[in-house]
């Protein structure tokens, strides 16, 4: 069915139709209308679920953490603060190997107060097990919401899916909303093996000894690798079903391209039309879009970049001291390859606390990097000069 | 821990989950207070003057154990059915219970008890060959002799009146203490082997250094048996009696009459008696007393029954003189008083109304304004000892001991069995050889309102009625409707203070699993090496079983 939903409404609408038991949420801008919406799709019985109100993001996980022991379907969302109060829970649903879908909505974090769009919230849990994806389109939000239910459910790790703040959640975009019966078809009865069983109580996440603490952790890594495969055999069997895949990376005129530049979100979708105006000027630039970052496609990195002349790195956070993240992995992950195969990679930091990444922004970056003007190796795109900076 | 030993990393599970404590971690080395297991004594037996073991006896009862709570009952205490009936029940006063549904009756369920007479025969221990005398038939001296008999101790009670019982025959009317129900409990306390000599008066028909020289060791429990004098112009009079002369009189059978209004002087206990029993041979009595009734020092539910039965009151008045027409009584009269300043008592002392003397027709004086002791038997040096407070004879007067009201001064008949229950077990260490201290329970005291009551349920007094005054008039005789039904579910409402009872909310709560059940209904044990001294359990024991104690 043919729709127009902005990026928060197609969240409801994918938790709405993965037929979710459970929801436990706390508002918070940009992500508030996702859980009105959920509010009032469970008040209304459309949709047959426990909204548990909570009075914190720490609880709201907690909820969901305890919900999901349970073996019950679970979601959440939040955004920038809400996410950071999060932190410790995130953790122990990873280590608890819980299945929890939760859709965060990138936003900066103070102070100064910012609502706007900016990765340094979902960036700054990079570490914390969880899978992470970012979409740069509401259909894309929709689908990738059923495939993390899946995913998830699969590789028994929970998913973070990222929508920029405003620039996605609050844009309206036409899209395809599948029948109920299609998502049913799709998504997998959800199985937790290690769920609560009254029948045998135990304590749950309970202490374990040096000598055996790595391997719950090494399994997690395991698991991410295994994501790896997972996530491109569900979006391929989506794919199958309603004719749209995304990939781990996605690429755009990336055939003979020697200026590559990698994006994830929102402005990977501008990009494609300052490539597709480069390459009428002859400059042979390509778009690389990451999109899932956790699991992280090291190996398809290194295909899609190795022996490409320039790279540039858009990151929209920025690790304080050293690089964005996504500049430091992609530079890491190509270490692997042969010196003669490494591109030359520049970093740029920009958007920060939803500052615009236009067109022309990105069209600057790609020709000063094509024409060596990008001197530095990190660029913070477009700030005042340092001596007015007081 | 989890259970299984894996091999391979494909065999460790998902997640960490253990149902045993946190193994590897020896949290107990963490802490500096740990909980343990400690009953305490409960308010209602840290309130009781005789000493009853309420919350275990009551503990047997509520699982059907009759005989049980019957026998634990007895084996410190010779008159549960006397004291179910007279005893002025300070333990409900302290119940728990209390805001939950209301006391427990545990006064009626000492009647109860005490009405159904044990299937065996007291438990004697075997013979020590030691012998012990007892001055005094009431209940301090029975109850020490009782408890020295059954301790295997041959015990002999010298006693002036006719019959033993002491206060309890002749000072108690019928009406609150049938005899019927004395004699049964006088027989269980030969039955356990106790030798009665009545009509034999220490220092007329023997003498006290005969018993010295008889017993290993001598008690001294003879009581309050002498009158206060009344010292107002014309209390020599014939138709001035004194309180206990006229209760003992009535007592033994005595077809008096003394017709009109009589004045009954004094607010203890032996006034309310004797008021309430001139009104049952036809008298009309008014009490007179210098103070109010907050400072009587009778038993409250006694003043209240009192009253119920139309018993009149005349506060604030002290009696200056009786006046006299040839060998009549026309009247009392009478000095109002207001309060004072509190007295040594504690309670406000009465203060006279100058020239506010008032008559009081009456036709007859009862003074019942108190009891005093009377040790002329004893040798000078050891009633000089008793004289100048002492509770214990001196160390070259080893051997006798003081019970009861002579030692005390505590005037009730629980106050008496507890006495000769500290007393019998002075005695018995004494007899053995060893240090003869009169020890207070070694038990710490549970404060009342010191439990979880968020881990109560309310629940309704079974016998609501029996809190009302009027109804406790009825039921006072022995003809009282209790069944085993009523007494089991009743018992069934103690919370059991201070007594760990296995509702294992110790166990639930612990968040390292180290409370340690061995077999159910087994002692509750704890594991000290991973317990981290939270003191959850402490907190969250709804009966104030547990404490926490600093390590080392």
């Amino acid at each position: 069915m043919r729709t127009v939903l902005k990026g928060n409404g197609a969240v409801a609408q994918a938790v709405r139709m993965a037929r979710t038991q459970v929801i436990c949420a706390y508002p918070i801008t940009p992500q508030t209308s996702i859980v009105e919406e959920l509010a009032a799709m469970v008040s209304s019985g459309q949709l047959n679920s426990r909204f548990i109100k909570v009075e914190s993001e720490h609880s709201s996980m907690a909820g969901c953490i305890g919900a999901a022991s349970t073996g019950a379907r679970t979601f959440t969302a939040t955004s920038s603060q809400g996410l950071a109060l999060m932190h410790e829970m995130l953790h122990w649903a990873a280590g608890a190997r819980l299945p929890i879908v939760m859709v965060n909505v990138n936003r900066g974090l103070g102070p100064g107060w910012s609502l706007w769009a900016d990765q340094s919230d979902s960036v700054a849990q990079r570490d914390t097990g969880w899978m992470q994806i970012y979409c740069q389109s509401c259909q894309e939000v929709f689908d990738t919401v059923i495939q993390a239910f899946e995913v998830s459910q699969r590789v028994l790790l929970p998913s973070m899916v990222m929508l920029d703040g405003f620039f996605l959640s609050h844009t309206y975009e036409d899209m395809d909303l599948p029948e109920p019966g299609l998502i049913d078809g799709f998504l997998h009865p959800l199985c937790v093996p290690h769920k609560i069983d009254i029948e045998k109580p135990a304590t749950l996440g309970s202490m374990v000894a040096p000598d055996r603490y790595m391997e719950f952790r090494k399994k997690i890594d395991l698991a991410h690798q295994q994501a790896l495969g997972v996530w491109t055999e569900v979006d391929n069997q989506w794919s199958a079903l309603t004719g749209r895949s995304y990939g781990l990376l996605d690429e755009y005129r990336m055939q003979d391209a020697e200026l590559v530049l990698v994006a994830t979100a929102t402005p990977a979708s501008t990009a494609r039309v300052v490539v597709d105006d480069l390459r009428e000027r002859a400059i042979p630039a390509g778009l690389l879009r990451l999109r899932v970052f956790r699991p992280f496609p090291a190996a398809a990195l290194c295909n899609a970049l190795g022996n490409r002349k320039k790279v540039v790195v858009l990151d929209r956070s920025c690790s304080y001291g050293h690089h964005g993240a996504f500049h430091q992995e992609i530079k890491s992950a190509l270490y692997e390859l042969p010196a003669s195969a490494h591109p030359e990679v520049r970093g740029i930091i920009a958007g920060l606390g939803g500052r615009d990444i236009t067109a022309e922004d990105l069209e600057e970056m790609l020709l000063r990097a094509w024409q060596n003007k990008l001197s530095e190796t990190v660029t913070w795109w477009n700030t005042l000069p340092e001596a007015v900076v007081r | 821990m989890v259970e299984l030993e894996p091999k391979v990393l494909e065999e460790v599970p998902g997640t960490s989950y253990s149902d045993h404590p946190t193994l590897p971690m020896r949290t107990g080395t963490w802490k500096y207070l740990q909980p343990r297991y400690e009953d305490k004594l409960p308010p209602c037996s840290n309130a009781c003057p005789a000493g009853n073991d309420i919350s275990k006896i009551l503990a047997l009862l509520s699982s059907g154990d009759l005989e049980g709570a019957v026998q634990w009952l007895r084996a410190g205490n010779p008159f549960p059915a006397t004291l179910g009936r007279v005893c002025a029940h300070f333990c409900e006063r302290s119940c728990n219970r209390d805001s939950l549904g209301g006391a427990l009756a545990i006064h009626g369920l000492e009647r109860f008890l005490g009405d159904h007479s044990p299937q065996e025969s007291s438990v004697v221990q075997s013979a020590t060959g030691r012998t012990v005398g007892v001055v005094g038939a009431g209940p301090a001296g029975i109850t020490s002799a009782y408890l020295l008999a059954r301790a295997g101790h041959e015990v002999h009670v010298f006693d002036d009146k006719p019959q033993a019982g002491g206060f309890l025959r002749t000072g108690i009317p019928g009406f609150r203490l049938p005899k019927d129900i004395l004699d049964k409990e006088l027989a269980l306390v030969e039955t356990a082997g106790v030798h009665f000599h009545q009509n034999t008066r220490v220092g007329r028909d023997i003498d006290f250094e005969e018993l010295q020289n008889r017993f290993d060791a001598v008690i001294v429990a003879a009581g309050f048996h002498a009158s206060r004098p009344l010292n107002v112009p014309g209390s020599g009079q014939t138709h001035v009696y004194h309180g206990i002369d006229l209760l003992e009189r009535l007592a033994a059978g005595e077809k008096l009459r003394i017709p009109g209004t009589v004045a009954v002087l004094g607010g203890g206990n032996t006034a309310i008696d004797v008021a309430r029993s001139l009104l049952r041979i036809g008298s009309t009595p008014v009490i007179v007393y210098r103070r109010t009734e907050v400072e009587m020092p009778a038993i409250s539910a006694e003043i209240e029954e009192a009253k119920a039965e139309g018993v009149a009151f005349h506060f604030l008045a002290a009696p200056s003189r009786i006046v006299q027409d040839g060998d009549r009584i026309v009247a009392l009269e009478c000095q109002k008083m207001r309060l004072g300043e509190p007295d040594a008592s504690g309670r406000r002392a009465p203060v006279p109304l100058f020239g506010s003397e008032f008559c009081l027709p009456v036709s007859a004086v009862v003074a019942a304004i108190g009891e005093i002791a009377d040790l002329g038997f004893l040798p000078d040096n050891l009633r000089n000892d008793w004289l100048r407070g002492q509770k214990m004879f001196k160390e070259d007067f080893r051997g006798v001991f003081l019970a009861g009201d002579v030692a005390t001064s505590r005037g009730t008949v629980a106050a008496a069995v507890g006495s000769g229950r500290q007393v019998a077990a002075a005695v018995d260490r004494y007899l053995r050889g060893e240090q003869p201290l009169i020890e207070n329970p070694v038990l710490t005291s549970l404060w009342p309102r010191a439990l979880n009551y968020d881990q109560m349920a309310e629940a309704e007094s079974l016998n609501p009625a029996y809190f009302v005054p009027k109804v406790r008039c009825q039921v006072h005789g022995s003809s009282q409707k209790t069944s085993v039904k009523w007494a089991v579910g009743e018992a069934r409402r103690c919370l059991g203070c201070g007594t760990c009872n296995n509702c294992l909310n110790c166990y639930h709560w612990c968040p390292d699993v180290a409370i340690q059940i061995a077999s159910a209904g087994s002692a509750l044990g704890i594991d000290l090496e991973h317990c981290k001294g939270c003191g959850i359990c402490v907190e969250e024991c709804p009966r104030g079983a547990m404490s926490m104690v600093e390590v080392g």
